[in-house]
């Protein structure tokens, strides 16, 4: 229609005809700007996160038992959800690969594990009691040097313990203790070592190595899988440090971001959060109170290190220090303070020397790929069960190493997983079931437990005495079947025949999504498989809806900000129009029907709306591929996560541009309204008002 | 006296009054009015201002109605017709020439000329353009056609008006003081082109004015004074 060209055109004309157009405009360009900004945002985000949910524990879709009370959360390790068992994982593996879009299904389950660890104390002591053991005998000055050690630490603990008794009240230390500790230190003690090793040992081990606690209680989250079959399904998955659990074993792999934050020597984890803070967030010491913790925390904290440390190394690390400081202070303790107490003139050239001349003296990590970890674990019946696994190396998921979501859980082997979770076979189910039919028993015998576990003692150092006490008891008990387990290999049979709590299935065409979901609940209800599929996105648990929520905040302030700029773009609409009586009245008298006035109006405002939304949009796209080329850096772990890497490299989302032309026109529409009607009222004989 | 052809009343209007209402206070504008116009006619209205020369052509243009009496445009009752067929009749019978020329600012010449036309939704683009450029011709502004109204003198932009006015081909042209803002030269001008187009296409013309130079052109004038009608013929009608 012609005269629709014409009022096209007209619109086009009139954009920059009054200053309350260029008002009206730049609210709808900041806007859209933020809009398709924001979108954009919003959508890479959504993306980055599905891919570090996807890719690390996820997958695209999950399988559960349909009969459990809760549904998998797979990034929840601090409240595992109640699901009941899948029976026998080969059962479902073969039905769900038979659609033609998946490419794997990988058993799952996921628990967390108590490991208490530590005790360096413990540590010496077993060196020292293989160093003078036939068959692993050591030459004296080894065995010397281990006394030395022992005899350092009990000093140490001996100033610890007289620091505590001036603070607390008297009384409060247990009289006998301080016996024990001085008959530790004496020379008589140490005098008489040599002619009977093994009872000084044992007096150590029982009265003195409990008094030292700097052992600590980890929970480790891991999820028990095939270890196979995981690795080839995820492949942003890398081993780190040692290797990759042999094919059938039992094993561990610990997640590399756990293993530094739980597993390595404090002070340098500290020393590593400080350099990269400096190195690569471009942050200051003298600026960041989180920083100044850390360097606080190294200054106080040097036990760790003087405890790992004998007397020879101690020599070592008193002359570099002093080296390094200028200093003549002999005491070791004061020296790694001053050592610690860094800026940032001087933090690089301190946490180089730490490296490259301390690191060398103590043990950087607690626990090596090679070495024994007792995990114990609750079962799903309530009881602790202990199994000892080997620490095979550590991994991470590449682009994610800096996310401590992502390397939240530490891998296990099935098998290992099976037995600490309580399920081993269907027989063991049916045992329990008959057992938990005896209930009366079985309360008992718990409450029996509970009551041991906690009601006996109200005294920390005992209860964790005893902690350590049931360490030694497992440890010793589990020492022949340890040998057996850790070198028999699980065929693939053994290994897919039994119990999972889920199952991961990997899609070769991700965006079929939904529809693969379908087909295989179909195929689950139709074998009667009692499963139920849902997406990474609900696997995820509450993290996967983050993205929903920032979507409903981003769109609630969308909706705000248009819901602002109805109401000025309203009256901008309304005084413009009234600036044009005249000319409206012209229209009318000229023979100009209401309706070409209200479709003038509408027409104006719109138009006017989809130029600056345009302009907007296009600034706003100009502004998303600048932070394409740049990158947001993630500030914490958490934005590493989400930005499933360092960096998030936005890329302009369609929607958002649909969404934003959509927006604006509702918006002009709507606000343009009440001035179109207003302007039809407009009489023509405004017309034939003469200027004066 | 008139002294045209068609003979017929294009325009009648009977013991017209016309009030508006001032918060309470009534104005009266016209005080019973009655007159008619005969098709072809050139016709000046004339009077001080305050006399009702406006509201009378308010009245005879359809975009005001009166308290009472009857207005009759080419045999409509004004008072009988809604706000679609006035629009309607304005469109289609009316042409309007306005003291302040009231073009649109950001359409060209051409497309100020082309407005009605479009309006009216009964012409191709050919025919609309032909139209249009045998007008804007006849104008003297056939080099300006792509100009906007800013770039125009006041002259040239009454011209654009009375094109405009033109191009439907009405049968009645109003003009409220079109020389108003206008040199006399210019109005002069004006008012010649004016009573060529009247000549040459039959239309009629009502025009008011108070230039005695203006006046002069007329075939026949009506003097107003305190909304009635102190001469010409009104005056004879108001006799009958």
């Amino acid at each position: 229609m012609s005269w629709f060209l014409l009022l096209l055109q007209t619109s086009f004309r009139n954009i920059f005809s009054s200053f309350l157009n260029l008002v009206i405009g730049l609210i709808i360009l900041v806007g859209t700007f933020f809009f398709v900004v924001g979108g954009s945002l919003v959508d890479s985000i959504d993306k980055g996160m599905s891919r570090s949910i996807i890719g690390s524990v996820a997958g695209n879709c999950q399988v559960y038992e349909a009969s459990s009370q809760d549904s998998p959360a797979v990034f929840e390790s601090w409240q595992i959800p109640d699901l009941d068992p899948i029976p026998d994982f080969s059962k479902i593996k073969g039905p769900l690969m038979s659609d033609p879009n998946v490419s794997a299904v990988v058993p799952e389950g996921i628990n967390t594990a108590i490991v208490v660890y530590g005790n360096t104390i413990d540590q010496v002591l077993e060196k020292l009691r293989k160093a003078v053991s036939p068959g692993t005998r050591q030459p004296k000055a080894v065995v010397d040097s281990l006394k030395a050690h022992v005899r350092q630490m009990v000093s140490v603990i001996q100033t610890d313990m007289g620091k505590v008794n001036q603070i607390a009240a008297s009384g409060s230390f247990d009289p006998q203790a301080g016996e024990d500790l001085k008959k530790a230190s004496s020379n008589e003690f140490w005098g008489s070592f040599d002619s009977d090793p093994f009872n000084h040992l044992e007096f150590l081990e029982n009265k003195i190595a409990y008094l030292i606690p700097d052992s600590d209680q980890i929970f480790l989250s891991y999820v028990g899988t095939d270890l196979d079959a995981y690795q080839r399904a995820f492949d942003r998955m890398e081993i780190v440090d040692g290797q990759m659990v042999p094919p059938g074993h039992r094993g561990m792999l610990l997640s590399k971001y756990d293993y530094e934050e739980m597993f390595k020597l404090k002070s340098a984890h500290r020393l590593d959060q400080i350099h990269e803070a400096l190195t690569e967030k471009n942050k200051k010491i003298a600026k960041d109170p989180d920083l100044q913790d850390l360097v606080k925390q190294n200054k106080l904290q040097t036990r760790e290190i003087v405890l790992q440390l004998d007397p020879l190394s101690s020599q070592k690390a008193v002359s570099i220090l002093q080296g390094t400081l200028n200093s003549k202070e002999t005491d070791l303790s004061k020296l790694l303070s001053a050592f610690f107490d860094t800026d940032d003139s001087n933090f690089e050239s301190r946490y180089k020397v730490f490296y490259d001349q301390l690191a060398s003296l103590v043990e950087l990590y607690r626990l090596k790929p090679g070495e024994m970890l007792t995990i114990k674990a609750y079962t799903k019946s309530g009881s602790v069960d202990a199994v000892n696994v080997k620490i095979y190396g550590t991994f991470q998921f590449k682009g994610l190493e800096k996310s401590g979501l992502a390397g939240s859980e530490s891998l296990m082997d099935l098998m290992s997983f099976r037995d600490l979770y309580g399920y081993v076979t269907p027989d063991k189910i049916a045992e329990t079931k008959a057992l938990e039919k005896t209930a009366g028993v079985s309360f008992v015998s718990r409450d029996q437990a509970e009551a041991d576990l906690f009601g006996g003692s109200s005294d920390v150092e005992q209860s964790q005495q005893k902690a350590i006490n049931d360490k030694a008891e497992m440890g010793g008990g589990a020492k022949v079947k340890r040998v057996d387990l850790t070198q028999r290999v699980y065929t693939q049979d053994e290994i897919e025949k039994g119990v999972a709590m889920g199952a991961a299935i990997l899609l070769k065409d991700p965006s079929q999504l939904k529809a693969t979901m379908k087909r295989l609940q179909a195929i689950c209800d139709k074998d009667n498989l009692g499963l139920k599929v849902i997406d990474w996105q609900k696997a995820a648990g509450n993290l996967g809806q983050f993205v929903l929520a920032l979507k409903i905040i981003l769109y609630f302030a969308t909706f705000i900000i248009f819901v602002v700029a109805l109401v000025i773009i309203n009256n901008a609409v309304v005084m413009a129009t009234l600036q044009r009586v005249r000319e409206i009245g012209t229209m009318r008298a000229i023979g100009a029907p209401k309706s070409f006035v209200l479709g003038m109006v509408l027409t104006e405002t719109v138009v006017l709306g989809l130029v600056f939304g345009a302009l907007g949009s296009a600034l706003g796209s100009g502004f998303v591929m600048l932070l394409n080329h740049s990158g947001i850096p993630a500030a914490n772990e958490f934005l590493y996560f989400f930005f499933s890497g360092p960096r998030l490299y936005p890329g302009l989302s369609l929607g958002s541009l649909i969404g934003a032309f959509i927006v604006v026109l509702i918006v002009t529409c709507v606000s343009a309204l009440y001035p179109a009607t207003m302007a039809t009222k407009v009489s023509p004989i405004e017309a034939m008002a003469s200027d004066e | 006296m008139p002294k045209n052809t068609e003979g017929q009343d294009i325009v009648s209007i009977q013991n017209v009054i016309k009030e508006y209402h001032l918060d309470k206070v009534v104005v009266p504008a016209l005080r019973g009015v009655s007159l008619s116009v005969e098709a072809g006619d050139f016709l000046s209205i004339v009077g001080p201002s305050g006399s009702g020369k406006t509201t009378l052509l308010n009245l005879i243009g359809c975009v005001d109605v009166a308290t009472s009496g009857t207005v009759l445009i080419d045999g409509h009752d004004t008072k009988s017709l809604n706000d679609r067929q006035l629009t309607d009749l304005r469109l289609n019978t009316l042409g309007f020439i306005f003291q302040s020329f009231n073009l649109v600012p950001v359409l060209s010449v051409f497309q100020n000329v082309e407005f009605p036309l479009l309006l009216q939704r009964k012409f191709t683009k050919e025919e609309r353009a032909k139209r249009v450029d045998e007008l804007l011709e006849k104008v003297g502004l056939d080099k300006h056609t792509q100009h906007r109204p800013s770039e125009l003198s006041g002259g040239q932009r009454q011209r654009v008006a009375i094109a405009r006015a033109l191009v439907t081909r009405p049968k009645i042209v109003l003009a409220d003081e079109p020389t108003a803002n206008l040199d006399s030269v210019t109005g002069e001008n004006i008012i010649d082109l004016m009573k060529e187009m009247n000549r040459v296409e039959k239309t009629t013309f009502i025009f008011s004015t108070h230039d005695a130079k203006v006046m002069s052109h007329a075939n026949s004038v009506i003097r107003l004074a305190d909304g009635k009608i102190t001469d010409g013929k009104g005056a004879k009608a108001g006799a009958h």
